[in-house]
């Protein structure tokens, strides 16, 4: 055994060459000299908001070449929502020089090309089905049986494509409550998520949504391994698919053992928060001093207090005991199955705020890091922008966007990377219907007289 | 809701029938002399939560410690005193604070000082979003932020983060 374990100095020679390589097979900043693994996908995105137009930019980020097709002269409604509304980045439109679109919007359609039909006219359901003819396939979102309404779903276009791959988004999808729409938050509470997250309500909790739409960008993704997926079947069928995803069920998936634990057991899952019903102590504590008391924001001044604190098994909770001086609480809770017990952690995690109540975040992870045990500070965006991690790894970065100058983001390598095919941004959006032209002349070959005929009737 | 006064003071051989309006957020709880927007006429009040607990009582010769907010003529069609008419109505005295004003800042750099574009309102330079070219070039399309940029740069406040 003796001669398998390596000294500091020697797994660090190991490290660094690994390190170089990683660091020069990833390259953050390089993706531009690389291939793009969706090149020669064309995908055809009818969304709006996060969750379904999130899953086309996954494709776009990959290389396939995505068409937003947006409401004339309105576009996307998330344009108009989110945060503050339009107040950013102008024009919208042509006809709309004082409407922009908020930054809501941003990286759900990162690297589309933007057209603008009103696709539920009969007039121009002919272009729609000749951009179907020449693309790989859709995402819509509306409620059920709309786009069958209108002849464009699954089942009609599938007769003029068969390869056409089909995403309807639907919230609920079929099924009973046929008739829902949805929003992240009506999934969290659908799916049983927000019962969950928050603290227990004797805590002083209440059921919580997460501050961001989680389920939207984490539905949306996962739409995209779908697609994905469909994509592998075709080259060995030549057929396309039909792929329903309703936003509502996804949370179920982020659930864990809730599920199963109702059926063997009838036991209904708690809401734990900030702790860990499996692991103690392994959880969020508030110390009682500010890392930043002078700032004047109040994120800084008043809520860098939080620590994240793992140490969860035997040695390193003994560990956490010793070094703040908790000696009799490892006494009382020597064994994992002690202290995951609810009254256990109550009585662990109240001792460690106690302790934690006169020194600040950076001193409570300096302390506990220093001892070996795994703690961080609960960022804010601000500092997560000053971490050398996320910059050094290339999440963070800025973009030179061609229309819209310097934009901060996290890019596509938020989702992994890749050594021959990275995701990139190429721009975060561009105006409604800015590539018209592009599109109905230029790929479809509709004369400019009728472009214009469209455009002068809102039809574009 | 609050009260109004319906003036019927004669004028000339004809009723004033001004409605002045008590607006709630000045006459609520409220007690002195108010002028009808009209005709002049001066009425003592003294209103309590909204309700007329005196008055309105004539106060010929005296001068008005508040005119009303808004006045009406409902027999003559729609003739009014607006808000803030001089003499008549009362002025409005709460400027709302320059940023709701609806003045937007025009931001032109990001926070490490590389230009941004896509503001508010847009140069007519910049075409319409249809004609669009692919990239905005900073120099050509927006001059005096180019400017600006350069002396940045001079002084060391663009940077990498």
């Amino acid at each position: 055994m003796a001669e398998l374990i390596k000294s500091k100095e020697e797994l660090e020679e190991m490290k660094v060459p690994y390190e170089e390589y990683c660091r020069k097979a990833f390259a953050p900043g390089k993706e531009w000299e690389k291939s793009e693994a969706l090149k020669g996908i064309r995908w055809l995105s009818c969304t709006m908001y996060i969750f379904t137009p999130h899953s086309a930019a996954n494709l776009a980020e990959l290389g396939a070449e995505v068409i937003k097709i947006e409401i004339p002269r309105m576009g996307d409604a998330m344009r108009h929502t989110s945060p503050f509304n339009e107040a950013y980045l102008y024009p919208l439109h042509d006809t709309r020089p004082m409407t922009g679109t908020g930054f809501g919007f941003l990286g759900a359609n990162v690297n589309e090309l933007y057209l603008s039909m009103d696709y539920h006219i009969p007039e121009m359901r002919e272009v729609f089905y000749d951009l179907v003819r020449q693309s790989d396939g859709l995402t819509e979102l509306y409620r059920p049986g709309t786009f069958d309404r209108w002849k464009i779903s699954y089942r009609t276009l599938q007769q003029i494509n068969p390869r056409f791959i089909y995403v309807w988004g639907g919230g609920f999808g079929y099924g009973p409550k046929v008739f829902g729409g949805s929003y992240d938050i009506l999934g969290q509470a659908h799916a049983g998520f927000a019962s969950i997250t928050g603290m227990h309500e004797h805590m002083g909790g209440h059921a919580l949504k997460s501050t961001n739409w989680v389920i939207d960008w984490a539905s949306g993704t996962l739409i995209a391994y779908g697609v994905l997926a469909a994509i592998h079947w075709r080259r060995k069928t030549g057929l396309g698919t039909m792929i329903e995803f309703s936003q509502v069920q996804t949370p179920t998936r982020f659930s864990g053992y809730s599920v199963p634990l109702y059926g063997r057991f009838g036991i209904v899952r708690q809401r734990w928060g900030q702790w860990d019903t499996q692991l103690c102590a392994h959880g969020i504590i508030l110390c009682g001093k500010s890392d930043y008391p002078d700032a004047q924001n109040p994120q800084d001044k008043l809520e860098a207090r939080y620590v994240m604190v793992s140490a969860f098994n035997d040695p390193d909770f003994k560990e956490l005991c010793d070094i703040t001086g908790q000696k009799k609480l490892y006494d009382k809770y020597k064994t994992q199955k002690d202290r995951v017990e609810a009254l256990a952690q109550v009585e662990i995690y109240t001792a460690l705020e106690k302790w934690a109540a006169d020194k600040t975040r950076s001193q409570v992870v300096k302390t506990l890091t220093d001892a070996g045990i795994l703690a961080s500070p609960v960022m804010n965006h601000r500092e997560v922008y000053e971490a050398g991690h996320m910059r050094a790894r290339g999440t963070l970065r800025w973009l030179e966007d061609p229309l819209f100058g310097d934009v901060l983001l996290q890019s596509g390598h938020s989702t992994g990377m890749m050594t021959k095919t990275p995701r990139r941004t190429n721009w975060i959006w561009r105006p409604v219907g800015a590539d018209n032209i592009k599109i109905y002349r230029d790929m479809l070959g509709k004369p400019i007289s009728k472009v214009e005929e469209w455009y002068a009737k809102a039809w574009i | 809701m609050a009260d109004v006064i319906w003036c019927k003071k004669e004028k000339g051989g004809k009723a004033c029938n001004t409605v002045n309006y008590l607006d709630p957020y000045c006459f609520w709880n409220w007690e002195g002399k108010v002028n009808c927007a009209e005709c002049g006429t001066v009425y003592f009040i003294h209103m309590i939560q909204g309700h007329m607990y005196i008055g309105p009582e004539e106060k010929p010769g005296e001068k008005p410690d508040k005119m009303p907010l808004y006045a009406d003529k409902p027999l003559e069609g729609y003739v009014n005193y607006r808000p803030g008419t001089a003499g008549k109505t009362a002025p409005f005295e709460c400027i709302p604070r320059h940023f709701l004003l609806g003045k937007a800042d025009m931001v032109k750099f990001s926070i490490r000082g590389r230009p941004v574009r896509g503001w508010r309102p847009q140069p007519p330079s910049a075409g319409t979003a249809g004609s669009f070219p692919y990239k905005w070039d900073i120099q050509k399309l927006s001059p005096e932020v180019w400017q600006e940029y350069q002396e940045k740069k001079k002084k060391g406040e663009v940077k990498d983060w």
